[in-house]
């Protein structure tokens, strides 16, 4: 089969993911959207993988995850303080710095 | 049109509307669960691709590890369980233009790109199974990996000072 | 399918990898030191620990510097084509870690905030809640932050010496993590701190997906992550260009947000002053130097066949940006936000070295970048003993006057702003000729027009804080001077005479950065 169609979902999940991010304004969804964001590429990674024929995209998909879960935990412990700090988990009420 | 067209077919669709659930989901929860149906909806793709190994991590690290802590700092910051209505932000032309940008882009450059590629997606043995990424992981990506053990190391240590008090202060 | 086999078997037909620890020996102290640093934070006492982390991240710092002294010269591809040792990689780490030693002095100074320092005291408690109100007077310090900002280190070596897309997305994200945590450990305002945490790094994680997906087509284009390995796959006249030149689009995304070059600059001036003072300090030099380091091997080995294509482009960039943060530069009334915009304008002036893509304009880079680093760290040290009641006084108006009060900080501080508007005899000055010579004899004058143009518009800012500091008189209820302690001054003392030097004689630096400027492919 045409491994294009593979390429199309994971550009569209991308886009998706990349317009949540700039749409969504609670940090945990803003967050979730770069997971989604980071899955679009380890969908390319892995038909790529598979029409080169080398396990290379696979190996970076695997890398990507890995990467994902550390960001996971830093990212989700910066707004849980803050939420700590403002009992609110609102992006756009991150706001003290904008002039 | 082959099986795994058609099966393919499915997963996709359901993988975009998921996709779309996650980002207009009006409740935390809610669009939390639809990221799962759509990390899972992706390890079926991955299935197809013949690329097991990446498929059971999936599920295992994505669905099962990071989902769950989602779902803790949703519950955790008490996100709004009923449905919120300021979950959306101000800026929605700016982002649709540049959402519509980065998809018309991407999909037009993949069409001319892969339009006539084709590859013959029968299983070939062994590919994506465990041993071959494993002897690839250790040979010719060894000290990526080492890094991504530091990389684990900073998270740790990071989400321990900002949210755990020192033991024993007092 | 395979039958079990024994564990000895296993080993016998698994061939090791072939490592060269000793050319990746300036990485290894860091984070080995890192790691002592974590066991130092596990087993010794609580007063002990803030000088023992000093003591051994310096140790690292130092060995690292060593380590790389004695690499000079070292041209060596090593762990599987991972890691590309060579001039630009070993310049840019003696950098990054020098800078590293002045940063961590300044993140350990405790004269400040009655024997704190810029640093929380413990970063867990919640702002305003009882618990940390017990502890504001003490001097207590959240020790983890050393570590921490070694793992960053470590990171920012690795960055610029990644010969694969794959090495070079990880140390990337070694690099920021820490960072991301530390923006949001100041001692006072925590709320902003903590806000520009939450604000770095949403974005940051936005930008690290456009680099994979950047990594993700060049990979579908080449077949491979590795920089020659694309670098060959662009001198083949094949198909696909789209994906080859999305693939660098997105990359650059990635890259530039990290060098906030415009339009990726929005999250600078917010975060640069949310983070506690010293973390500033090594975010603007430290990152800057090893993605601009990142960014020149990128561009330099895996696209110099289709340079041509890709100079518009960064042309481009290079223009708004130097406009950009120099206008904007003009328009902030806070002395923190307006260095923080300088960074910004700096970045486009070290653009156009990259923009020329000749070796010339790499050396150029290179000196410019450790010219700029030091004097910008210097500058933020500066900003930390200024103060008043609610600690760091950066407002612009209440420095009005300051050079009648403390001619000596006041000095210094003015021999950096002129470093860093490029007047002749400063370190600045020969940067900016370098970069732009480069850039003219590249063929790029009309490029080099708009920087003199910017050049001069950014003078015009840092010169109206001179003339602020020493021609005003100074207001009754204006800020303090503190006395500088022992590490702050040593810090400060590094910038300026650095700063100095290399603009009376810069010839010996700007040989070396000549003989350093030289990929290995």
């Amino acid at each position: 089969m045409s491994p294009a169609y593979y390429l199309y979902l994971s550009a569209i999940l991308f886009t998706v993911g990349a317009a949540g991010f700039l749409l969504r304004r609670n940090a945990v969804v803003v967050f979730m959207c770069v997971e989604l964001m980071l899955n679009a590429v380890n969908l390319t990674l892995v038909t790529f993988a598979r029409i080169n024929g080398t396990l290379d995209g696979q190996i970076i998909a695997f890398f990507v995850m890995v990467v994902a879960a550390a960001e996971v935990v830093v990212g989700l412990a910066i707004i849980v303080t803050i939420f700590r700090t403002r009992q609110s988990a609102s992006v756009d009420d991150v706001n003290l710095l904008k002039y | 049109m082959t099986t795994k067209d058609v099966v393919f077919g499915a997963l996709g669709l359901l993988a975009c509307c998921s996709g779309v659930l996650v980002v207009t989901a009006r409740n935390v929860i809610h669009a939390a669960l639809w990221l799962v149906v759509t990390l899972g909806a992706l390890a079926a793709c991955y299935l197809l691709l013949t690329a097991d190994f990446v498929a059971w991590v999936q599920v295992l690290i994505y669905a099962g590890a990071i989902v769950v802590l989602l779902l803790f700092a949703a519950m955790l910051t008490r996100a709004p369980v009923g449905p919120g209505q300021d979950l959306d932000s101000g800026n929605r032309p700016a982002a649709a233009l540049v959402a519509g940008g980065v998809g018309v882009t991407l999909v037009t450059l993949l069409v001319q790109a892969f339009r006539s590629a084709y590859v013959d997606l029968d299983r070939v043995a062994g590919t994506g199974a465990g041993r071959p990424i494993g002897d690839a992981l250790f040979r010719s990506y060894v000290l990526p990996f080492e890094i991504a053990s530091v990389l684990l190391l900073a998270a740790l240590v990071g989400a321990i000072v900002l949210t755990r008090p020192e033991i024993g202060r007092r | 399918m395979s039958t079990a086999q024994s564990l000895p078997a296993l080993a016998a037909d698994f061939p090791a990898p072939q490592i060269a620890y000793s050319a990746l020996s300036p990485m290894v102290a860091v984070f080995g030191a890192a790691l002592i640093g974590v066991l130092v934070e596990a087993f010794a006492p609580r007063r002990a620990r803030a000088g023992l982390q000093l003591a051994v991240a310096l140790l690292g710092l130092l060995g690292g510097l060593l380590a790389v002294g004695l690499l000079a010269g070292t041209r060596e591809v090593t762990a599987v084509g991972a890691v590309a040792v060579d001039g630009p990689a070993l310049f840019v780490q003696g950098t990054v870690l020098a800078l590293g030693v002045a940063a961590m002095l300044l993140l350990a100074e405790r004269s400040l905030e009655s024997g704190g320092g810029a640093i929380v005291a413990q970063a867990a408690t919640v702002p305003g809640s009882a618990d940390e109100r017990a502890l504001v007077g003490t001097d207590h310090l959240q020790t983890e932050v050393f570590p921490l900002a070694m793992l960053a280190i470590g990171g920012m070596l690795l960055f610029p010496a990644s010969n694969d897309l794959l090495l070079m997305f990880v140390a990337l994200e070694v690099l920021s993590l820490p960072l991301y945590l530390m923006c949001g450990l100041a001692r006072r305002r925590r709320l902003l701190s903590q806000e520009a945490a939450v604000k770095y790094f949403l974005l940051g994680a936005f930008s690290s997906a456009f680099f994979l997906y950047g990594l993700a087509l060049l990979y579908g284009y080449a077949g491979t992550v590795s920089l020659p390995g694309i670098a060959a796959a662009t001198q083949v006249t094949a198909s696909n260009d789209g994906l080859l030149y999305t693939g660098l689009g997105l990359l650059t995304v990635g890259l530039l947000f990290k060098i906030s070059a415009v339009p990726f600059h929005s999250w600078t001036p917010d975060v640069y002053q949310g983070a506690p003072t010293p973390v500033t300090a090594l975010m603007a030099t430290g990152t800057k130097v090893a993605a601009f380091g990142a960014l020149l091997r990128v561009y330099y080995v895996a696209f110099g066949a289709i340079r041509w294509d890709w100079r518009p482009l960064l042309w481009v960039i290079a223009i708004a940006t130097m406009a950009v943060g120099a206008l904007l530069a003009i328009t902030q009334r806070d002395v923190k936000r307006m260095l923080a915009y300088s960074s910004v304008a700096h970045a486009g002036f070290i653009l156009t070295g990259v923009v020329a893509a000749t070796r010339a304009g790499l050396a150029g880079s290179l000196f410019y970048l450790l010219a700029y680093g030091f004097t910008t760290l210097a500058a933020f040290g500066i900003l930390t003993l200024v103060r008043d009641a609610d600690g760091e006084a950066t407002d612009l108006s209440s420095w009005a006057g300051l050079g009648r009060r403390s001619p000596m900080v006041a000095g210094a501080f003015a021999i950096l702003l002129l470093a860093l508007a490029g007047i002749p005899l400063t370190s600045g000055f020969t940067g900016k000729f370098a970069v732009f010579s480069a850039a003219a004899d590249a063929g790029a004058a009309g490029l080099v027009v708009v920087a003199v143009v910017c050049s001069a518009i950014a003078a015009f800012f840092y010169v109206r804080v001179i003339v602020l500091m020493f021609f005003n008189e100074p207001a009754a209820d204006g800020p303090t001077v503190a006395i500088p302690g022992a590490f702050t001054s040593a810090a400060l003392a590094l910038g300026v005479a650095v700063t100095v030097v290399l603009g009376v004689f810069p010839s010996p630096l700007l040989k070396l950065a000549d003989q350093a400027a030289l990929f290995i492919r």
